[in-house]
C-alpha cells in the first residue's frame, strides 16, 4: 500500500494529459451535439479518430487497435483523465467499450478487420441487442430466434431498449440458435447491418421526455444474415455475454465515480448526506483501485457497480431535495458548461435525480448485483 | 497510489488471523504478554490497522487499541505497561482508563503524561461487561483526538463487523425453515449483501486513513474522520442485520454474537458517532 503514484503511470498520464491539451475539439468546432449513444457527428468522429491514430482510444490494445498496450494501472490513468475533464472519447460509447471490444476478444481476424476497425475509427456506430420483451434481468430468457440455413442465418424476433439502434450501422444481436438446449446453452451472438432487409427499429422517448431518442424496438422479420456474421462458436453465445459484460463493467465504477463527482462540485451542501457523498466517492475510488491489481471476478464487480450507482442516487434525491419546490425547474443548468459534455450541464435537478436510475437498472439491477454478491462471495444457496 | 496490501502486509494478515484464533481461549494477561511479544504494538499504522481488524474480529479483552491508538501517538513512545488518553476533553468513556497504567492527558498546556494511579478514573458500568471505560478527573483538559485512535476504533469496529457477518452468514446457510436453508430467501440473501457492502466501504475508508496517517499526507485529519464516519454507518447495517438474521438465537446470552455485536455498538458510540464525524468533514 503506498500513496505515491507509480512514476510509469505518471509519466504516461502527463503524456495523454498533453496530448488532450494540444488536440482537443475546440468549443466552436463541437457545436452540434451528439442525439443519441450512437449518434456521431463529425466533430466527434474526427475526435474518435485522433484519439485511435494517436493510440489513445483504447490504450491497452495493441497499436493496430488504437492502443498501445498499456497496463491496466496505465489504462486507469488514461479513464482518470478522461473523466477529470469530463471528456467522452466517443460517443458511441457501447461501440467502443462493449462491442468493438467484444470483437477484439472473440472475433475472427475478418471480424476484427470488417466491423471492429471502422467502430474504433468511428467510421460506423454499433448498438447492443440483448434485451428482449421476455428478456431482461433473465437474459438467457431471450427468444430472437436464429436459424442456419446453408451460409446465412435466418433472424425472427424483437429486441427492446436497444440503445442508439436507429442510429447505428450494426447491432451486436445475441440470438438462440439451439432452442432444446438448455437456455444458457442455445445463445450465438451476430453481426446485424441495421440496412438488411427485415430490419426495422423504433425509436421511443425516455423518462426525461418524448424528444430524448436513444431507446429502441427492433424487429427481425425474416432477416438473412451472413455465417460469417456470427461472432464467437455456435451456442456459446452466453460466453461472450459475459465477456461483455466484462467490458462494460470492469472499469465501469469511473463512471459512477465521475458523476459522484460532479454531485461534488455541483451540489455543495452542509448537510450531512453530503458528507456521505463525499465518503462514497473516496470509498468507491479506493475499492476500484484495489481491484486493479487484484480480484477482478465478476462477483467483485458488483460491488462496485452496487456501491456508485446507489451512492449516485443518494446523494442525487437530496441534491433534489434540499432544493424543495426549486428542484421542479425543468430544463434548468445544474453544471458547468462543458463543450465536450453537455449532458449535467442541460439537465435539472429533477432529471438528475430521475437519470441516476440507468445506473441501478442497467446493466444488471441492483437487486441481480446483490444475488450475485450473496451467491458468489458469501456463498449463498441459489 | 496502491491500494493493495504487499506480500509482507499479506503475511502479517495471515499470522495475526492464526494467532489470534489460537489464542482465543489464553487468560487476558497472557493474551497481552502474546502481543507485546511479537512486537504488534509497535507496528506502523497500516500493519497497526491489519492487526486491528484481527483483533476487532474476536473481540480482544487486552488493552491493545488504547495502548497503540490512544497513548501511543499522544505520548510518542510506548508505555510502561498498558496506557490510554484522555483526548476528546470530556475525561467521560475513556477506554482502559480503570486500568491503564500510565495516561496520556492532552490539556491546555500540552500533553502531559501521569500514572495511572496518580489520577482517579472510575470505570463506568456498560452493556458490554467486557469493555473498560472510565471518566477521569482531570484538570486543564482540552480536545485532541489522534488521527490514529479514530482510525483504530474504525478498523476494529469493521473487524467486529466481519465477524458478525461471517457469524449470519454461517447461521443462514444450515438453518432450515420451510424445508429450505433460509440463506436462500432473497430478503435474507439481500441483507447479507448489503453488510458485505457495508464493510468493503468502511474497511477502505479505514485502510485509506491508516496509509495517510503512515505517509503524514496532509488528508489524515478528514481521512481518519471519513474512516470513522463510514464504521459507524456501516455497524448500522451490520448490526440490524446480523441480529434479525438469527432470530431468537440473536437474542441470546449464550450467543457469542451478542459480544460481536455490542463491540460495534461502541465502537461507532465512542468518540464521536457517524453523525458526528460526518458533520466534521462538513467544518
Ligand atoms: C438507460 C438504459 C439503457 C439500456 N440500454 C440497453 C442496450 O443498449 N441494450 C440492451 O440490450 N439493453 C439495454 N437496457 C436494458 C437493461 O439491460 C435492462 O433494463 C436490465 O437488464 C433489466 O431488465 P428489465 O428492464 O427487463 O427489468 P426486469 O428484469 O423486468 O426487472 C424489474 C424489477 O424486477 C427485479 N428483478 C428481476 N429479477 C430479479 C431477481 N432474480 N431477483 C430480484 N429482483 C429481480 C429487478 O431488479 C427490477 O427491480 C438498457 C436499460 C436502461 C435503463
Amino acid at each position: 500500500m503506498r500513496l505515491t503514484a507509480d512514476p510509469e503511470v505518471e509519466e504516461f498520464r502527463a503524456e495523454f494529459s498533453a496530448f488532450l491539451d494540444a488536440n482537443l475539439p475546440s468549443e466552436q468546432e463541437a457545436v452540434p451535439r451528439s442525439k443519441s449513444s450512437a449518434d456521431m457527428p463529425e466533430w466527434a468522429r474526427r475526435w474518435q479518430r485522433t484519439l485511435f491514430d494517436a493510440g489513445w482510444l483504447l490504450p491497452g490494445q495493441p497499436p493496430e487497435y488504437g492502443g498501445r498496450n498499456a497496463t491496466l494501472a496505465q489504462q486507469l490513468a488514461h479513464l482518470e483523465e478522461l473523466s477529470r475533464r469530463r471528456i467522452y472519447h466517443s460517443f458511441n460509447p457501447q461501440g467502443l467499450g462493449i462491442i468493438a471490444a467484444s470483437l477484439l476478444t472473440f472475433g475472427t481476424e475478418e471480424q476484427k478487420r470488417r466491423w471492429a476497425l471502422p467502430i474504433l475509427r468511428a467510421e460506423i456506430t454499433a448498438a447492443l441487442g440483448m434485451s428482449e420483451p421476455g428478456a431482461g434481468s433473465d437474459l438467457a430468457g431471450l427468444r430472437t430466434r436464429a436459424v442456419l440455413a446453408g451460409d446465412h442465418f435466418v433472424v425472427n424476433g424483437q429486441k427492446v431498449w436497444t440503445s442508439g439502434a436507429h442510429d447505428a450501422d450494426v447491432l451486436l444481436t445475441f440470438v438462440r440458435t439451439d432452442p432444446e438446449a438448455p437456455k444458457h446453452k442455445g445463445i450465438s451472438v451476430l453481426l446485424i447491418p441495421t440496412d438488411t432487409e427485415g430490419v426495422v427499429r423504433r425509436p421511443f422517448g425516455s423518462i426525461t421526455g418524448p424528444e430524448d431518442l436513444d431507446f429502441n424496438e427492433v424487429f427481425f422479420t425474416d432477416v438473412r444474415v451472413p455465417r460469417e456474421n456470427l461472432v464467437g462458436p455456435l451456442n456459446d453465445g452466453w460466453r461472450v455475454a459475459n465477456g461483455s459484460l466484462g467490458h462494460e463493467r470492469t472499469m465501469l465504477w469511473i463512471s459512477f465515480a465521475e458523476r459522484l463527482e460532479d454531485l461534488v462540485r455541483d451540489a455543495a451542501s452542509d448537510a450531512e448526506w453530503y458528507a456521505t457523498l463525499l465518503m462514497d466517492l473516496q470509498a468507491l475510488r479506493l475499492l476500484g483501485y484495489r481491484q486493479l491489481g487484484g480480484d477482478q471476478s465478476p462477483a467483485q464487480i458488483s460491488v462496485l457497480k452496487l456501491l456508485g450507482s446507489e451512492a449516485v442516487q443518494h446523494a442525487s434525491l437530496h441534491a433534489l431535495e434540499e432544493r424543495g419546490a426549486e428542484g421542479l425547474v425543468h430544463p434548468a443548468f445544474t453544471a458547468p458548461f462543458n463543450h465536450m459534455n453537455h449532458e449535467p450541464f442541460i439537465s435539472s435537478w429533477f432529471e438528475r435525480y430521475v437519470r441516476s436510475f440507468a445506473g441501478t437498472i442497467a446493466g444488471g439491477t441492483s437487486e441481480i448485483q446483490r444475488n450475485i454478491i450473496a451467491e458468489r462471495i458469501l456463498g449463498l444457496p441459489r | 497510489m496502491d491500494f493493495e496490501f504487499d506480500e509482507d502486509q499479506r503475511l502479517l494478515q495471515q499470522m495475526v488471523r492464526e494467532t489470534v484464533t489460537k489464542s482465543r481461549s489464553l487468560p487476558e494477561e497472557e493474551l497481552w504478554a502474546q502481543y507485546r511479544e511479537l512486537g504488534w504494538l509497535e507496528a506502523p499504522p497500516v500493519e497497526l490497522a491489519i492487526v486491528l481488524e484481527e483483533l476487532g474480529y474476536v473481540a480482544d479483552p487486552t488493552p491493545f487499541l488504547a495502548t497503540a491508538t490512544w497513548f501511543a501517538p499522544l505520548a510518542g513512545r510506548l508505555p510502561e505497561g498498558s496506557g490510554t488518553a484522555v483526548c476528546d476533553g470530556t475525561g467521560r468513556f475513556v477506554l482502559d482508563a480503570d486500568r491503564a497504567d500510565e495516561i496520556a492527558l492532552v490539556t491546555g498546556d500540552g500533553v502531559v503524561v501521569v500514572k495511572g494511579s496518580d489520577v482517579r478514573a472510575d470505570r463506568v458500568a456498560v452493556f458490554d461487561q467486557t469493555l473498560h471505560v472510565a471518566h477521569v478527573d482531570a484538570p486543564g483538559l482540552v480536545a485532541g483526538v489522534p488521527d490514529l485512535a479514530l482510525m483504530g476504533l474504525a478498523i476494529t469496529t469493521v473487524g467486529s463487523c466481519r465477524r458478525i457477518l461471517d457469524m449470519a452468514v454461517a447461521h443462514v446457510k444450515q438453518r432450515v425453515q420451510f424445508d429450505v436453508p433460509i440463506g436462500s430467501f432473497q430478503a435474507v440473501k439481500h441483507k447479507a449483501a448489503d453488510m458485505y457492502v457495508a464493510i468493503e466501504r468502511a474497511r477502505a475508508l479505514a485502510y485509506f486513513s491508516a496509509l495517510t496517517i503512515a505517509e503524514d499526507d496532509p488528508r489524515r485529519r478528514r481521512a481518519a474522520a471519513m474512516a470513522k464516519a463510514a464504521a459507524g454507518e456501516c455497524q448500522r447495517v451490520v448490526f440490524k442485520h446480523g441480529l434479525q438474521l438469527f432470530g431468537a438465537m440473536g437474542f441470546t446470552w449464550e450467543n457469542e454474537l451478542q459480544i460481536y455485536l455490542k463491540r460495534a455498538k461502541a465502537g461507532d458510540l465512542l468518540l464521536g458517532t457517524a453523525s458526528e464525524h460526518r458533520r466534521a468533514l462538513l467544518a
